[in-house]
């Protein structure tokens, strides 16, 4: 072990593991960054968690497509020989599915952090823009998988979902048949969800991931506190990033790799519209959504108070006109972040109510 | 950090460690844990770990269901597995092993041939079309499930309704044709005051009678475990399934399995002794019911018998076969003739009496007409018989699937009075009969009045006719096995 150790950590060694052979992740990372640019209680790696998250749910997703079949005769069907019969079909799915909780959350955290830190101040503010277009297509990226369960709660999930849109004023009947594609959900609506899991929101979400990142490097790398005057400020090579990045993804991936092999993938009876599921539930992203549609009309609920809340948090940096980056909690930005603890804890609250009735 | 290199080294081992364990956890499947289990019992013929597929040729899908449920019995030779699987009697999703969702959707749970579910589950049973292929339909109105002749006569007796004619019954039921003196239709039995009427008693069809004695004998009669459409009282020599399985499903006294599937605990009393379905039905299977004790009408309760073993070896493990059969009998004044102790109940007791003719009895008069005379004959005539005429006809079936029938094309066989075809009693030369015994296939030469020097009257053919001088010594015959010296 000693030996090994000594190996390891040898300068010559490491060379020639990471630079000699030009690794592609480490090629892309700045060659010196600001030390409190990656301080690990700045960031939390919550970006960097979302990539190797999203990365993960993609890979996994790959497999998965081999045994899927997006009819509705077989949809239920062929996840259930890939839960029980397909070799580690069980543990693929289940990491799929877990990568994909982890995504949401990250990215959820990731977007919290950015607020209570500032980091959306100029000029990032498009970068938040794109950030939030990044969680809207994530959730949907999520709604999309769960309804390519089809079992009975992904079905009526569909459903409630789908019948939302449906009361968009004006709009709402062509969008219906956008995403239904018939005048009831059926074979076309799981075709398209299927296409638009696999293909038509995964694309967005890579080519999304990758102008964030494009512009975070255009905006001038992670946010950070202003240069005290007179101080020069302390540079890190990218091999310290590089390595910290690398023990987070082998933890995680260990983690997410254990809560697999602990908590397969839900999966629900067969969705039959002729037989209600005793609790028709929304994924736990859009439990809220559901609380709502128990106190106001559909409209409001599914639709008028989501686009309202988006509109809110887009508008942040813009209400926030002299943010300045790099302090948690800055008092002088306290509006703006009284704000999005406010939207962040009405929709726990109302998450919660509706798990815990 | 201090020590990156070091933190590398352990978060790469972490996630080898997590992968050696999601790897050991695949293969920690529940149907891999039944294999094992199941090769455990079986040193000696073990099976190769891995899933177990069929594909019946009735459906053609494949099912899996044999990768937990190995070992277990095919359900009858005429049912075979290869061509019925599981999924067309139990309905579920043959493609999952995890339990919850193979069991998703099965046919009325344990058993699916339940009144509620039968007619779906043994549909080759059921509106066929075919003589002797309608049971659904006939056990449905029989006396053994709709009770309807003991209600009328406690009913009437309680001053609840004027005659004895079958108005309700355990169940409802109703009969499109009905021949003169049967009834059209059978309501559930009713509740006495409108106000006990709960809305999923109306929704079966319940009524209120308005008077007193109805929910009383609801409670303490009819929910008692004694019809087929009831589960059965859990207790030692009590245990049966419900529906066509109440009587062809067998159960061991203790009701415990003892067959080879590693998936149905052999130490839970309530499994049948076998998956395994059987015409051939042993006395023993009609005693979880009858013989068990009887109901007072005055205090509307059920009395099991005392004189069973209460628990631990039943009466077959100390008693032999036929001893058990006399020792069995609860009524003390019962009286056996020597063919009632020796054959088995459907040895004289026929489809159509046992699983009624198709029309809703209302009496034990409607259903059981076999006589002594049916197989012995008088003075004055042979037994009455008639031919097989067909391959397909119900005799020949019965035959066939009873498994012990030798039964052929031209053979004669005795007439019941309502003229079915006793397949078991042959007439094998002009005058003499032998019997095939259902469940040993033993052959017994049936003797015969006729030509004897028995001294019956023309008018006197009831049993308790022949019980005069033919009734066998009970007590006596029992003696050396309940007194050992």
């Amino acid at each position: 072990m000693t030996r090994m150790m000594r190996v390891l950590t040898s300068t010559r060694r490491r060379r020639r593991l990471w630079q000699r052979h030009q690794s592609i992740l480490y090629a892309l990372h700045p060659d010196r960054l600001p030390a409190e640019s990656i301080r690990l209680t700045y960031t939390f790696g919550l970006g960097g968690i979302s990539i190797l998250a999203a990365t993960l749910t993609i890979l996994t997703g790959l497999f998965l497509t081999l045994y899927y079949q997006p009819t509705p005769e077989e949809a239920h069907a062929s996840i259930v020989l890939i839960e029980d019969v397909v070799a580690f079909g069980s543990l693929i799915r289940a990491l799929h599915y877990w990568a994909a909780q982890l995504f949401v959350l990250a990215v959820t955290l990731h977007m919290a952090r950015i607020v209570f830190t500032g980091a959306y101040a100029r000029p990032r503010r498009l970068n938040w823009l794109i950030g939030l277009g990044l969680l809207v297509l994530v959730l949907l990226w999520d709604f999309s998988g769960y309804v390519l369960r089809w079992d009975e709660g992904a079905h009526w999930a569909l459903l409630v979902g789908t019948n939302l849109v449906g009361r968009i004023p004006h709009l709402g009947r062509s969008l219906y048949l956008v995403l239904v594609g018939d005048r009831q959900i059926g074979e076309a609506a799981l075709l398209r969800f299927y296409g638009w899991h696999v293909i038509g929101l995964t694309l967005p979400v890579v080519f999304g991931i990758v102008y964030h990142l494009f512009r975070l490097r255009v905006d001038g790398g992670i946010s950070r506190p202003p240069r005290p005057a007179g101080r020069p400020r302390r540079m890190v090579s990218k091999e310290v990033l590089f390595q910290r990045e690398t023990i987070a993804a082998l933890l995680i991936t260990g983690g997410l790799l254990l809560l697999s092999a602990l908590r397969p993938a839900p999966l629900g009876a067969s969705a039959s519209l002729d037989r209600p599921p005793p609790t028709a539930q929304a994924p736990w992203i859009f439990l809220w959504v559901q609380r709502l549609l128990r106190h106001l009309p559909p409209f409001w609920a599914g639709v008028g108070i989501p686009l309202a809340l988006l509109t809110l948090l887009a508008a942040i940096p813009w209400l926030d006109p002299h943010a300045r980056a790099g302090r948690w909690f800055d008092r002088r930005r306290g509006p703006v972040q009284a704000l999005f603890a406010f939207i962040a804890l009405l929709l726990i609250v109302l998450t919660v109510g509706e798990v815990i009735p | 950090m201090k020590h990156p290199v070091r933190w590398t080294v352990g978060a790469a081992l972490f996630l080898l460690l997590a992968m050696a364990f999601a790897w050991w956890r695949t293969g920690q499947a529940e149907w891999q844990q039944w294999q094992r289990r199941y090769n455990a019992a079986h040193p000696d013929d073990p099976i190769p770990l891995g899933i177990r597929s069929i594909t019946p040729s009735r459906t053609g899908q494949p099912e899996l269901c044999t990768t937990c449920h190995v070992g277990i019995e095919e359900i009858s030779p005429s049912h075979p597995l290869e061509t019925f699987g599981c999924v067309s009697c139990h309905g579920g999703n043959g493609l999952a092993l995890d339990r919850e969702r193979a069991h998703a959707g099965l046919v009325g749970g344990r058993n699916p041939s339940g009144f509620a579910t039968m007619a779906r589950a043994c549909n080759c049973h059921s509106h066929t079309g075919q003589a002797g292929r309608d049971g659904v339909e006939r056990v449905g109105r029989s006396l053994m499930a709709t009770y309807a002749g003991g209600i009328a006569l406690v009913r009437h007796a309680f001053g609840a309704q004027p005659d004895q004619e079958g108005r309700y019954g355990v169940m409802a039921a109703q009969d499109p044709n009905p021949p003169p003196g049967f009834v059209a239709a059978l309501k559930p039995l009713p509740v006495s005051a409108p106000d006990e009427l709960m809305p999923a008693l109306a929704a079966q069809g319940v009524t209120a009678s308005g008077h007193p004695i109805d929910t009383r004998f609801r409670r303490s009669c009819l929910e008692g475990g004694c019809h087929l459409s009831e589960p059965a009282t859990p207790q030692p020599y009590r245990y049966r399934s419900t529906g066509c399985a109440a009587c062809h499903y067998l159960y061991a006294d203790d009701g415990l399995y003892r067959g080879q599937d590693p998936t149905i605990p052999r130490d839970e009393p309530g499994h049948g002794r076998l998956h395994r379905l059987t015409t051939a039905i042993p006395f023993s299977q009609c005693n979880h019911c009858h013989n068990r004790g009887n109901y007072s009408l005055r205090t509307m309760a059920f009395t099991p018998r005392p004189d069973l073993p209460p628990a631990g070896p039943s009466l077959s493990d100390f008693l032999p076969r036929q001893q058990r059969r006399l020792a069995e009998y609860y009524q003390p004044i019962g009286q056996f003739t020597l063919c009632e102790w020796e054959l088995d109940c459907i040895d004289c007791h026929t489809s159509d009496e046992v699983m009624g003719n198709g029309h809703i009895a209302d009496a034990v008069t409607d259903s059981q007409v076999v006589r002594c005379r049916t197989c012995h004959g008088t003075l004055w005539e042979l037994p009455q018989t008639a031919p097989i005429t067909a391959e397909d006809e119900p005799a020949m079936r019965q035959a066939q699937l009873n498994g012990h029938g030798k039964l052929r094309v031209g053979d004669r066989v005795v007439v019941t009075p309502r003229g079915e075809k006793m397949w078991a009693v042959r007439e094998v030369a002009p005058g003499r009969f032998v019997e095939t015994l259902k469940v040993s296939g033993e052959e017994v030469e049936v003797p015969l009045v006729y030509g004897s020097a028995c001294q019956q009257k023309p008018d006197e053919q009831e049993s308790r006719y022949c019980h005069a001088c033919h009734a066998y010594p009970r007590d006596d015959a029992l003696k050396p096995f309940l007194s050992p010296p």
